[in-house]
Order: C-alpha cells, then structure tokens, then sequence
C-alpha cells in the first residue's frame, strides 16, 4: 500500500536530505527542528488500462457515451496535451496515444472519415515529429501525420475562429478546425491539480487574443493559488471561456490521471525517504552526483532526458468538462495532498531540471523563476507553506544559459528588459506587446521550434504572487550575476542562506522544506 | 578536510546518519511505534563448524585480550563440581566486559556448552553486530521491551538441548555500579525446566570499563569473578519467589567477595547488593571506588 504524504520533524536521527539542484542534487542537513513535507508514495496504477479508458468512454460523466457521438460524415478533432506534460516524460506507450486508439477505433466502427489530431499546445513551441510520434503511439503517427495530425498555430489568422466574449468580456479564440468540429475530444494528461478542466480547450488552441485574458499579472495575483481551481482567478476565468466555448462546440474530455511514480530503476532513489536508503540507493546517488558534478550540462540534458517515467495510470474519466474535471482533481488530491499544519518563515526547496518548458530543452533562467517562485511556491491550497513576507531559499546554479531555438524572445527578455526592471506590472505594460506582436518571434513561433514571443513574460507572470508576498528569495549555489539580473540574492551553502534570512525573518525562524518531484500539494491550515 | 565534491566527501556524506544495516535509524517523527523486530538467526552459531570457531575464538582471542586488559580472578569454580548442564548462570552488570569475563572464567568443557543472553535491541539490531554477538558468544536475542514469545522460546528450546544459558537478570548495565532489580525471565526459566541457578558475582567490571566506555580503561584494573553457590527451585516455588532467591544468592556471593563467605551468609544482607540509599552521586563514587589491591603474602616486586 502507498504510504501518504507526511511532514518530518528533523532530529539529530535524521539523515542529510536529497534535494535537487537543477541537473544536479544535493544532500544537506537540515537545522534541527526544521519540518520536510515529504509526497505520498506511488499509488498502485491500474492494471488494466485499457479496460479503464473502454468503460471510461462508454460511461462517460454527465453526457452520452462517446460512441453514440460519432456519425459518419461528421467532423472530428481530437486535442491533446503537448509535450509540457508530463514531467518527466511517461514511458511508452503515452497514456495520450492509447486514450487515441480507443477514440479512433471508436471513430472508425461509426464510420468517421473526418478526423484531425492536434497538439494543443498554444503559446508553447510547436512539436517536433519524433515528439508527436511519442506521444500519439507510431499507429496513430503513421496513420494520421502530417496531414491529419499537426500542432495547433496561435498566430495562423485564417485559421482561427472568434467565438464571442464572456460576460466579462474576455474573448474566446480558438483554432478553426477545432472551432467548426461536431465534436471535440481533448485528451489530457492531469499531472497537477492546475491542468485540466476548462483550461484545456478555451487555452491549448487558443490565440494570444484570447490567452492574454487570464495569463497577466492581475490574475496571477488573484490566484492563490493556481493550483487550487476554486481559489484561482486563472480558472474562473478559464470555466467561464469554457462554458461559452461549450455553448458553441461540443467537447468530450478525456482526463487521465498518473501516480507519482517519477522515478525508475537506478534513479528510482529520488523518490524514497532517505532513511530508507538501501546500499544500491545510495552507490546509485553516488554514481549520479559523480556523474552530475564532471558530466558538460549538455550530456547531461541528454541523459536526463532520456529518464522515462514508470508512471501508473490512477484514472481515466471522460464526459461533460466539468463534471469530468472534478472526478480528475479528487484523483490528483489523493495522490498529492499531504496536509501540514500551520506556515513557516522559510521555505527551502530544490529546484530539479524537470520543467514543462524545458522538455529536451534547457531551463534558462526565466524558467527557474517560474518553476520555484511559480510552480513550487504555488503547491499550496489554503494558505502558501511560508508566512507573509517569510523567505523562500531554492537548490539551483541558475545558469545564464539559453535554448536559442527553443527560447530566442527569453534572450531579449533577460538581457533588456529584465536589465531595466523585475515588476511584474511594469514589465507587462511597457513590453509585453512589443514581444507579443513581434514579427521576428512570431516567424519562428510559426515555422522553427519557438515558444511565442510573450511566453518568457508568461514566465514572470506566474511568479508574480510569490514575488508580492515573499519578503527575500535566496538561491543556493546559483550564479551571483545572473540571479542579481533576475532581483535575487544567493549563498553558497544553505547555512549562508539562512544567515541571510535571518536579516528577513529573525535568527530562529521556522523552517519549511519541501521534497519535490514527486510532486505534492500541500493542504496548509 | 576534503573539499566538497570529491568522491570520498559524497560519500561521507551519504553514510552520515546512515548505518550498515537492514534497519535505519529513521527520524523520530516517522517511527512506527509497532516496527516488528528483525528475527536474527542464530543457529547457525551452534552448529558443530560455529562451536569450533568459537571455541578458537574464546581461547585464543578473547580470553588473551580479557587478561591482557585486566586483571581478573576467578573463585568459587568448584561448585560446578557437583553440577551438570544445563544450569542458568546469573551476574550482575554494570559493564560490557561482564559476558566475555564470565564465559572465560568458566572451564572449557563449560564454556562450550553455554549461550549468552544479549539484548535484542543493541546487539540484534544491525547484521554485522548481531553476527559477531552470535558467533563470539553464543548468543541469543533477548527481549527487554516486554516481547516476550520469540526469545523466550528460544532459550527454553536451548535448555531443553541441555545448553547453559548465561542471563544478566537486571535486564540492562548498571548506571551506578549497583545491582537492579531483577527481571523475571531467568527465574521463570529456571522454575519451568527445574534447572539450578548459579549466581555469578562480578566485581571491578563496573571501575574497568563502566557504561559509555568503549574499551577497558588503562591500567589493567583488578576484577574478580565468584561463583556463588547454587540454587535450586524448590517444588511448587512461584517464579518471583525465587527470583527474590536469586537476587538474594547474588548478594551473599558478592558480599561473600568483599569480605568472607563466613560473614557473608551470617550477614545475610541481601539488599547490601542495592548499594546505599543515598544521592545518586555517593552510590556511583562508592561503587567506582578502586578495588583493594590484593594482599600478597610474597610480593612479586
């Protein structure tokens, strides 16, 4: 049975602690005293997953069984999740590819001859074919590419179709085909509690138009946090496109779930407890650290990338969006809700090279914001794991390096506008259109492999809430210069760290630390 | 220091707060209080190929280092004269030393026919420490925490193969010097397999290398090892009668020690073993005082 998410108190009995450290770990000894939010082990996957997704599908939430929706002669789209998700990357066969088999077996016995697959990746960089391939299954790739199977385009006008405007007035645009389909059927991977729902239709083939609506700095400040959907402007905002959306188009979802499984075979030591290290665990982090202190980053990369996760599928629900989501979140909870009693003054947290946008990429230091200060931070529901106006300290070299493919418009956003302020809200309103709308960025968003111009303020955004509420950011062994760039500060050991902080918080403060991947929410009260 | 990064300091760091064992010490916080302990076993410690090696061991090894280390003296062999195996042999403990003083004490024949009772939770509980306790003493894990069912049936099926056991009946070393109240186990042992008890009275253990002492302490100090007379339980005799026997055949033979055997058993002080009922400090300054040098009637030099 998988043991649940639990909070340590570190005695003198406790071990020096694993933490991540970008393509790096480290082990450090925690002041005693000092709390460690430990995630739940793996929950059992199940066992047969395709019997799952057949009942799933034919019992579907609030709607009528995914058979009786196909009509011959009709259109069909099938969206899915990109390649942000999951993290790390699943071992094939991607439960996206095998959701697809079953719709498209589906499709083919009612006679459907219409059928377009695509990734709905919005604003993220387009997919290569061999990334495609991965995730829809060779069946479904050599069938359907390039013709039938393709990565949704934000900045193709002709093929993007207005749906109208919220009561809000947030407008909804989103991709043509998808837009003028009988049917859609998204299929998603529901990592963490922030996927999912309304945010995958009315966001993944969305436009700039429409994204900028909830992706700003006034709604990031709402959403305390974004992992938590009923406390997230992001996702009010979000459900209200999607039931405007749904008033036009019919979605089916598929949501799937995954256990917590991240790691596997030798590497499979970064998710026990580290009392519990056996003699393989610990020769295996040895070999790992030798590995990672000598190897060039970029070998590294390689071989990190190629750690497939040993992930269970824990749920397949599929339906009416909504009714969907909240069968997928109950999953996700019981897997990643550990609860922790009261805030702390510091929280401590290694940051590791998994990142949704750093898939076969490099995590540029933009991206390092975003992952502690936005994705780390964030994994609260109720109140955040430090106080108002504590300290976050975060494992990470912060290296000043760039994807130049992958990232040409975070280039410019570190060297001039970061250069020139860290504000959110001033960046957003003095650069965020001139990079939006740039024609060079959109080129390359179009037709290379880059993430949209406007994605790299995204970034920021996103740490926008932590930025406001902490009172200092401290990253351990991270590069003086280019994390003084960023408007932080670092320390070489973890000790310096807290020396520091202490100017923040007082010489005695509470401490916090998270253990992440797996990942966890914590439930503060 | 090695600078950080060099393979000797990852993993140096990797083993602090770690131990070589199926059993990790794991953070307060996370310990589950119905951890079932590790069932080590030790039979393989007496089969014929163990015996030998252990009588090597004991022989040529850990009797040298016992005389080496101390100065010990041993009386009161004789009343083994008139027993067989199996007996229970019951000592006092304030020391680490007590268990290899008494094993190399007793006659060869003995000595191979007897078992150790160690704690379960100090010397079970990593692999090597429990293998080498098994083989070097022949022992046998014995529960203090109040398990009873597993140990106990070991050391009654030991009896029933006519092993001696040997058993420190206050359960755990001496913090003062002193002799604790006894546990039950050996009195019911004793009871149930009608096997006489020898008391075993240990002096200068707890000066040579008292509690924390990781080795006997410089100097060679004088400790004496006396085997009292012994006691038998009577028919129909209740456990804790005799153990109250017991502990007060202990006192006589420690007392027989300090002064003489006459004046032992017309004392009959058995709580003279307690120590004084005074503040902890003047029991463990008494009880670390050094032993009286023997009177040599021929000094030596």
């Amino acid at each position: 049975m998988a043991r649940p998410g639990f909070v340590l108190d570190v005695d003198e009995r406790t071990p020096p602690l694993l933490f991540h450290y970008g393509e790096g770990f480290r082990l450090e000894k925690l002041p005693l005293g000092s709390r460690v939010v430990y995630p739940s082990e793996p929950l059992p996957g199940v066992r047969d997953v395709d019997a799952l997704i057949a009942h799933a599908l034919e019992h579907p939430e609030n709607s009528e069984p995914l058979s009786a929706l196909l009509k011959p002669g009709m259109k069909l789209t099938i969206a899915f999740d990109d390649i942000s998700l999951p993290l790390p990357q699943m071992k094939t066969p991607d439960i996206r590819g095998r959701v697809m088999e079953h719709v498209l077996e589906a499709a083919a016995r009612a006679g459907v001859d219409d059928v377009k697959i695509i990734a709905a990746l919005s604003l993220h960089r387009r997919m290569t074919p061999a990334e495609l391939k991965r995730a829809v299954g060779e069946r479904v790739y050599r069938s359907f590419y390039p013709e039938s199977l393709y990565n949704h385009d934000a900045e193709d006008k002709q093929n993007l179709t207005f749906i109208g405007e919220t009561d809000q007035g947030e407008e909804v645009e989103i991709n043509k085909r998808a837009a003028e389909s009988d049917l859609i059927v998204y299929v998603n991977i529901n990592l963490v509690a922030m996927d999912g729902g309304h945010k995958s239709v009315p966001v993944g083939l969305a436009s700039y138009r429409s994204v900028r609506h909830h992706h700003n700095v006034h709604t990031m400040m709402h959403s305390q946090s974004y992992m938590d959907p009923p406390s997230s402007a992001l996702h009010h905002s979000t459900v209200r496109m999607g039931k405007l959306l749904a008033e036009h188009v019919k979605i089916f979802t598929i949501e799937t779930t995954l256990n917590n499984n991240a790691f596997g075979g030798p590497s499979d030591f970064l998710q026990k407890r580290e009392w519990e290290w056996s003699t393989r665990d610990q020769a295996a982090y040895l070999a790992t650290k030798r590995f990672t202190d000598r190897a060039p980053a970029h070998i590294k990369r390689k071989v990190f990338g190629k750690m497939y996760a040993p992930y269970g599928v824990t749920g397949v629900h599929a339906g009416e969006t909504g009714a969907v989501h909240e069968k997928t979140l109950a999953n996700v909870h019981r897997q990643q809700m550990v609860e922790v009693d009261g805030q702390a003054d510091v929280l401590v947290a290694g940051l590791p090279y998994v990142g949704p946008y750093n898939v076969n990429s490099i995590m540029n230091p933009i991206l390092v914001v975003c992952e502690g200060l936005g994705y780390f931070f964030n994994m609260y529901k109720g109140k955040p794991l430090v106080r108002p106006g504590g300290v976050m300290i975060m494992f990470h070299p912060v290296a000043n390096e760039f994807h130049q493919i992958h990232h040409p418009s975070y280039v410019d956003f570190f060297e001039e506008v970061l250069a020139e302020t860290t504000d959110p809200s001033a960046i957003e309103s003095k650069y965020e259109q001139q990079f939006a709308t740039d024609p060079w960025y959109i080129h390359l968003y179009r037709n290379s492999y880059a993430y949209h111009g406007v994605h790299p303020f995204y970034m920021w955004y996103w740490a926008a809430h932590a930025m406001d509420y902490l009172g200092d950011v401290i990253f351990v062994g991270g590069d003086r210069k280019t994390v003084s760039r960023l408007g932080f500060r670092t320390a070489t050991t973890l000790g310096d760290a807290l020396d520091m902080a202490a100017e923040t918080v007082g010489a005695s403060p509470r401490i916090t630390a998270m253990k992440c991947p797996p990942l966890l929410l914590s439930d503060v009260r | 220091m090695k600078k950080r990064g060099s393979l000797l300091a990852d993993a140096r760091e990797v083993a602090r707060g770690w131990r070589w064992t199926h059993r990790p010490l794991v953070p307060r916080s996370v310990e589950l209080p119905d951890t079932e302990p590790h069932d080590f076993p030790t039979a393989w410690a007496r089969t014929s190929v163990g015996r030998a090696a252990r009588a090597a061991l004991q022989a040529y090894a850990l009797k040298p280092l016992i005389e080496f280390e101390t100065r010990p003296r041993v009386e009161g062999l004789d009343v083994l004269g008139g027993l067989r195996a199996p007996v229970i042999f019951i000592a006092n403990h304030s020391s680490h030393l007590d268990a290899p003083l008494v094993l190399t004490s007793l006659p060869p024949a003995w000595r191979e026919r007897t078992a150790t009772g160690a704690a379960a939770d100090y010397f079970f509980d990593v692999w090597w420490r429990a293998a080498a306790t098994a083989l070097v003493f022949n022992a046998f894990p014995v529960e203090r925490s109040g398990g009873k069912g597993r140990a106990t049936h070991l050391a009654r099926e030991m009896l029933a193969d006519g092993w001696n056991l040997l058993v420190f009946p206050e359960g755990t070393r001496s913090k003062d010097g002193w002799v604790r109240e006894f546990r039950m186990g050996a009195a019911r042992l004793a009871v149930e397999h009608a096997v006489p008890v020898v008391p075993v009275a240990l002096r200068g253990t707890y000066q040579a290398m008292p509690r924390g002492a990781s080795w006997p302490a410089k100097g060679r100090k004088p400790v004496t090892v006396r085997f009292g007379r012994p006691l038998w339980p009577r028919a129909h005799e209740s456990a804790a009668d005799f153990n109250q026997r017991m502990r007060a055949g202990l006192a006589i033979t420690l007392n027989e020690d300090r002064s003489t055997w006459w004046d032992a058993i017309r004392n009959g002080d058995s709580d003279a073993a307690s120590g004084p009922d005074v503040a902890r400090w003047r029991r463990v300054w008494e009880a670390s005082a050094p032993m009286p040098e023997r009177r040599r009637a021929f000094p030596t030099r």
